[in-house]
């Protein structure tokens, strides 16, 4: 559904009150209940949290890739295109419209290259197939285009290296051949599932190198999905952190890491240790275990980890605003940021 | 702008949906492997029809006052009748009591080279891929080597050498089939040999014949237990193909597949519908049975399927 | 492999009752022959010589062609298999090619649209040619269409006198339909099988996320990667290919090597049965060899090592 009227020129990407229900073996999950997020133009966004929390479930959402025992219970995905405002989940799942959006307009890296790629194909061939679905090259055209974005992102011989196949690339270049297939038709937003998690740290590095420079050189949106904290100090210009299906606190990177105002961000940036503060650094777990999903806690989902819980938290806490780009969902929030 | 129109599948969510709601889906205590089971119609339909056949077969005599021996030359080849259900044979023998003792030795056969083949191939499965080394590597050549003859081939092979009886029919079974579930038990014992709690164990000193039975091997039952019955069924349907061609259980003994030996006549095929048709559908309906109840198992053990 | 395999049939013929010489010369050789020529004779054709020796000579003779004599026909074993293998090609090759097109097909249609009637119908049947014994599936057919509706010949595979392909064609239909329907019933689940299973891979939820047709999506990214598993899956139908023959040769008086085998068996013809039972598994060495070869072709992940 297309209306009219930009209402957020900044964003490009608008989720709002989302809710995603699982129904697998016979139960139902809410595995995302009531998510809003806004992916800005031009800046990155990390999704971060545990396992489970219903980040990649998001992501998948938004290209409305979601599994087969899965829909959409509730909410709004706005994509603001050129033309208008398109409202993604009221797209036919399959349908024209929304393959037209896929891959040209709104683009995805997955987690591990090896298995996301056909083993049967050359990655020529899965390159070119995104570029010649979405426009209008020849197949030369195409291929010459190919070549072009494999040097673009560091791979060596991109001519010889078109006609090899997944197997033949080593891990840190698979994982370049899926970021060129995903911009080879320059699309607005760029979703990453956790797309460094399965490499070596060294080449973690330069996977960041490049994303930096696709964001500057191609003015993409980025959507990144990661668990680890040091990811997004990396590369995050926002960060949304969710627990159990809800957004517990969102803000730009220096709101979150320097005042965080949600017991389990601060909960999250003591347990992981940092480079350089040495070896004494106090590193401390975060206390409990991720509930199972289907005997949820009443109402803040956080509530039987959190130091600061009484008995208002048996209450979803509403959604404050700290700043006008810092928000979270605690009835605490004051004291978390004054440190008591 | 494209509706979205409510599927099928849209309906049976909202469904699970409200019982989530209301609470009722919280309290499966039942495990999950049998619920799934049962919720699978046609294993369960499998599960009803073999019984009652297998019931039928083992209160033959309360069933049918006639022996399956009892020859009555005077009705010879009569068509089904009340006194006779299934009509008489050629030598005036009831074919309805044939079915139901040779049922007892089909099923018996089935059942046990399918046991039997089991017993073996998971206890040298386990032990071989255990241990490994030596007695792996013979044991995975006679495998291969027996696996690549065609099993009926192999199994009149050896009936060429040593003669027809029953119980010679059940151990040829036995060896030609021991080699299927053997893989699939190495495979298992393989893949979980190099997990942590094995290693604990060694460490805690655990003789290797413990750990192997006792501590690996209850994980790798679920397939082994499906391939049993599925095995049944393809060993019945092997002793039926033999005894039909003469070379399977001798004739003195009824089996279903003898019976159907008299269709070799076309004479019998044609005229004497009664004598054959029964028996071979009797064969298919309970190995047809067998197997959903074969699939039904392997559905629900799979830890993949979502339902 | 090969050696093992070969010595164990050589054991069996050796299991073979009576003197060797009965299987190893023709017997108008041997009906005229005095004792003492007899002795001569054993020993020129080694038969006082040890185990091995015996064993080696067996096999340069099965490679020159000479595999002995039936025990009951004494006619040369070579010719009996000469003359029958054409006939069991024709049905086999036949039945395979049924098979796995007729199967593949169904199977893919089938997984493609997962729980449709169709597919519930197409798996229903699928496990009724799973479970009835292909020889009673021979005789129904038999009884409606050759006996009571008179379309086709019962049994047998040519009339004298019309030895043209053509003609075998009447004959042809019945046996390799039944051999080849019971197989589509295997092939078929394993197929919807396959293809589900590379329906559930990552690269198609990729290849969606490239906004490319569902259309090309389950076919080119899909359906692509199940050819390798299922020309693996041609090569284990083989055994029950060549053990299928067995029973509906016989179903069909079809005067293949499948029939000569089993009336060897019930003959204790020893030596013929070694000899075929050694066929078989030479053509089961073959084509899994082919088949390898097929896979590498397919699969290029395979393809260098």
């Amino acid at each position: 559904m297309i209306i009219d009227g930009a209402m957020n020129d900044n964003a490009i990407i608008t989720v709002d009150n989302l809710k995603i229900y699982f129904y697998t073996n016979q139960r139902c999950n809410k595995a995302v209940n009531g998510v809003s997020l806004k992916i800005k133009k031009g800046r990155t966004l990390c999704l971060v949290g545990e396992s489970g929390c219903g980040k990649s479930t998001t992501a998948l959402s938004i290209m409305r890739l979601l599994p087969e025992l899965s829909r959409i219970e509730e909410g709004k995905i706005i994509y603001h295109s050129d033309e208008g405002d398109i409202r993604i989940d009221q797209l036919k799942k399959n349908g024209k419209k929304m393959r037209s959006l896929r891959g040209s307009d709104i683009a995805m890296i997955f987690q591990d290259p090896m298995i996301a790629l056909n083993p049967v194909y050359t990655i020529g061939f899965q390159i070119i197939e995104n570029i010649r679905c979405h426009t209008n090259m020849t197949k030369k055209e195409a291929k010459q285009r190919a070549i072009e974005l494999l040097k673009d992102m560091g791979i060596p011989l991109p001519e010889q290296r078109i006609n090899e196949y997944p197997h033949q690339y080593s891990g840190g270049m698979r994982q370049r051949a899926m970021i060129a297939m995903a911009m080879s038709c320059n699309p607005k937003v760029l979703i990453a599932d956790e797309p460094t998690t399965s490499l070596d740290v060294t080449i973690q590095a330069q996977i960041f190198e490049l994303m930096k420079k696709l964001k500057e050189k191609r003015e993409a949106s980025i959507m990144l999905i990661t668990h680890d904290m040091g990811v997004v100090a990396e590369l995050a210009n926002d960060v949304v952190v969710m627990y159990m299906g809800n957004i517990v606190e969102s803000g730009t990177l220096e709101e979150i890491f320097k005042n965080p105002a949600h017991p389990y961000t601060k909960a999250l940036l003591k347990s992981i240790p940092v480079l350089g503060r040495g070896k004494n650094q106090e590193i401390e777990p975060i206390r409990g275990m991720t509930p199972d999903p289907f005997k949820r806690p009443k109402g803040c989902q956080f509530n039987p980890r959190c130091d600061y819980c009484t008995d208002k938290c048996f209450k979803m806490p509403n959604n404050f605003e700290v700043t006008d780009t810092h928000s979270v969902r605690c009835w605490y929030y004051k004291k978390v940021l004054g440190n008591e | 702008m494209e509706s979205v129109k409510k599927t099928k599948l849209d309906k049976k969510m909202d469904i699970i949906k409200q019982k989530e709601k209301v609470g009722l889906l919280e309290n499966k205590s039942q495990n999950r492997a049998l619920r799934r089971f049962l919720n699978n119609r046609l294993a369960v339909i499998g599960l009803m029809i073999s019984t009652i056949i297998l019931l039928a077969a083992i209160f033959a005599p309360i069933i049918c006052k006639y022996f399956p021996q009892r020859v009555d030359i005077l009705n010879r080849l009569q068509p089904p009748s009340l006194e006779h259900i299934f009509g008489t044979d050629k030598i005036g023998r009831d074919v309805f009591a044939r079915v139901l003792y040779g049922g007892r030795v089909s099923i018996f056969v089935g059942i046990g080279s399918a046991l039997g083949a089991a017993i073996i191939g998971v206890l040298i499965g386990s032990y071989a891929g255990y241990k490994g080394g030596l007695i792996d590597e013979i044991v995975m050549r006679i495998s291969e080597i027996m696996m690549s003859f065609p099993q009926i081939v192999l199994v009149l092979l050896i009936v060429s050498l040593v003669g027809q009886s029953l119980w010679n029919l059940i151990v040829i079974f036995i060896l030609t089939g021991w080699g299927s579930i053997y893989r699939m038990t190495r495979a298992k014992i393989l893949s979980i040999r190099e997990e942590e709690y094995v290693l604990a164990l060694k460490a805690f000193g655990l003789n290797d014949i413990i750990i192997c039975y006792k501590h690996i091997l209850p994980n790798a039952l679920g397939p082994v237990l499906v391939n049993i019955t599925l095995s049944t069924a393809m060993f019945i349907l092997q002793e039926a193909a033999l005894s039909f061609l003469g070379l399977g259980v001798p004739f003195n003994i009824p089996t279903w597949g003898n019976i159907l030996n008299m269709a070799q006549d076309i004479s019998v095929l044609k005229e004497n519908w009664w004598i054959w048709l029964p028996v071979g559908s009797v064969i298919s309906i309970f190995v047809m049975s067998i197997n959903f109840i074969g699939d039904g198992l392997r559905d629900s053990i799979d830890p993949t399927q979502q339902g | 492999m090969l050696f093992i395999i070969t010595f164990l049939v050589f054991l069996g013929l050796e299991l073979t009752p009576g003197d060797a010489v009965s299987y190893m010369v023709s017997p108008e050789a041997l009906a005229n022959i005095s004792q003492q020529s007899l002795e001569l004779l054993r020993d020129s054709l080694g038969l006082n010589d040890p185990f091995i020796v015996r064993y080696f000579k067996w096999i340069r003779g099965v490679l020159k062609g000479d595999f002995g004599y039936s025990l009951s026909s004494g006619v040369p074993i070579y010719k009996i298999v000469f003359d029958r293998l054409s006939a069991t090609l024709e049905l086999s090759i036949t039945a395979l090619l049924i098979s796995t097109f007729l199967g593949s097909i169904l199977g893919i249609i089938s997984a493609l649209k997962k729980g449709s009637v169709l597919d519930n119908m197409l798996t229903f049947f699928g496990m009724i040619g799973v479970s009835i014994p292909q020889f009673f599936f021979g005789l129904v057919a038999i009884l409606i269409f050759s006996l009571r509706l008179g379309w086709l010949p019962v049994g047998g595979r040519l009339l004298p006198g019309h030895e043209t392909f053509i003609d075998t064609l009447p004959y042809l239909i019945l046996p390799s339909l039944v051999l080849g329907l019971t197989m589509t019933a295997g092939v078929m689940r394993y197929a919807r099988g396959i293809m589900l299973e590379a329906l559930n891979k990552e690269y198609i939820r990729t290849a969606r996320s490239k906004g490319l047709s569902e259309w090309r999506v389950k076919l080119i990214h899909g359906f692509r990667v199940t050819l390798s598993p299922i020309v693996v899956l041609i090569g284990f139908r083989l055994p029950m290919l060549i053990g299928g023959s067995v029973v509906i040769e016989q179903v069909f008086q079809w005067p293949g090597i499948g029939r000569e085998f089993v009336s060897a068996v019930r003959f204790q013809n020893t030596p013929l049965v070694m000899m075929i039972a050694l066929l078989f598994v030479l053509v089961m060495l073959i084509s899994s060899f082919l088949i390898d070869l097929f896979i590498a072709m397919l699969d290029p992940r395979i393809r260098l090592e």
